[in-house]
C-alpha cells in the first residue's frame, strides 16, 4: 500500500477540476477591481484560497513540488518595489506621489480608471502571495510527539 | 435600530466565547466573532437604504437627490480587516507553540511559566 498523502480521491480529484476555475475567479475579480465590487484584496484572497485548497487536499510535499516556494517569496517581495516605482512614476510625470498619469479612458469600460488597475493587480499578487505564505509556514509547524523543533 | 443591537449581541457572544471557554483554538474564533461584529457596526453606519456607489458622476449628479454611500467606513474596515488577519496568525502561531510545549490546548492545563 503506497503511502497516502493528503485526503482521499474524491476531494483531489475534484480539487484537479476546480482549482483553475478558482484561480479564473481571482483574475475576474482583480481586473474588474475599479468597476464591480472587489479588486486586489478580494481577488487576491480568493488566489490564495486556491492554493490553500491544493494544499489540504494533496499534502504539503505535493504542493512546495508544483508552486516553487522560494520564487513566491521573492514574488511577495518584489510586488511592493513595483508598487513604489509605479507611485513615484507619478512624481516624473510631474504630479504627486501616487497620482495618475495614463489616460483615464472611457467610464465603465474595462481599460480605464488610469493607474488603479495597475495598483489592483500588483496588489492582488502581494496579497495572494503573503496570505498564502502565512498558510505554508503555519503549515510547516510540527505538532506531532518527538518532533520537538 | 435593532440591526445595531443585533450586531451588539454578536459582539457579546464573542465576548462570551473569550470569557467562558478553555480551548485556546474556541478563543481564536470568538476573539475573530468579535472582530467580525466591529466590521459590520462600521459598514452599518455606512450603509443607506436605496443609495448609490460613491463614484463622482457628472450625468448621475444632475438628477434628483442622490445619497451615495458612505466609502470612508468601507476603506476602513479593508484596513481592519488586513490587520485582524495579522492578529489571527499571530494568535494561531503563538497557540502552535504552546502546544508544542505543554501538548495541550486546554488552558486550565497551561500553568507553569517556566521558559
Amino acid at each position: 500500500m503506497k503511502q497516502q498523502t493528503g485526503m482521499t480521491l474524491i476531494v483531489k480529484t475534484i480539487t484537479r477540476l476546480t482549482v483553475w476555475l478558482i484561480i479564473l475567479y481571482g483574475f475576474y475579480i482583480i481586473l474588474h477591481g475599479h468597476l464591480t465590487p472587489g479588486g486586489g484584496f478580494g481577488g487576491g484572497v480568493i488566489l490564495a484560497l486556491a492554493f490553500l485548497n491544493v494544499l489540504l487536499a494533496y499534502g504539503r510535499e505535493f504542493t512546495g513540488k508544483w508552486l516553487k516556494i522560494p520564487f513566491l517569496e521573492k514574488l511577495e517581495s518584489f510586488s511592493i518595489i513595483l508598487f513604489l516605482l509605479v507611485g513615484i512614476s507619478g512624481i516624473l510625470a510631474g504630479k504627486l506621489f501616487l497620482a495618475n498619469f495614463i489616460s483615464k479612458g472611457h467610464k465603465y469600460h474595462l481599460l480605464s480608471a488610469g493607474t488603479i488597475p495597475v495598483f489592483n493587480i500588483i496588489i492582488g499578487i502581494k496579497v495572494a502571495m503573503s496570505l498564502f505564505l502565512v498558510i505554508w509556514i503555519l503549515s510547516g509547524l510540527k505538532l506531532e510527539e518527538g518532533e520537538e523543533t | 435600530m435593532i440591526i445595531y443591537l443585533l450586531c451588539f449581541i454578536l459582539f457579546l457572544v464573542g465576548i462570551y466565547g473569550v470569557i467562558t471557554k478553555r480551548d485556546l483554538v474556541k478563543i481564536i474564533l470568538s476573539i475573530a466573532i468579535m472582530g467580525y461584529s466591529a466590521n459590520l457596526f462600521l459598514i452599518l453606519f455606512a450603509y443607506k437604504k436605496s443609495a448609490l456607489y460613491p463614484i463622482l458622476d457628472p450625468i448621475l449628479e444632475k438628477s434628483v437627490e442622490i445619497s451615495m454611500v458612505d466609502p470612508l467606513p468601507q476603506a476602513l474596515v479593508l484596513t481592519s480587516i488586513v490587520i485582524e488577519l495579522g492578529t489571527t496568525a499571530l494568535l494561531v502561531s503563538l497557540a502552535a507553540r504552546l502546544f508544542q510545549k505543554y501538548r495541550t490546548f486546554d488552558i486550565t492545563k497551561i500553568r507553569r511559566l517556566l521558559g
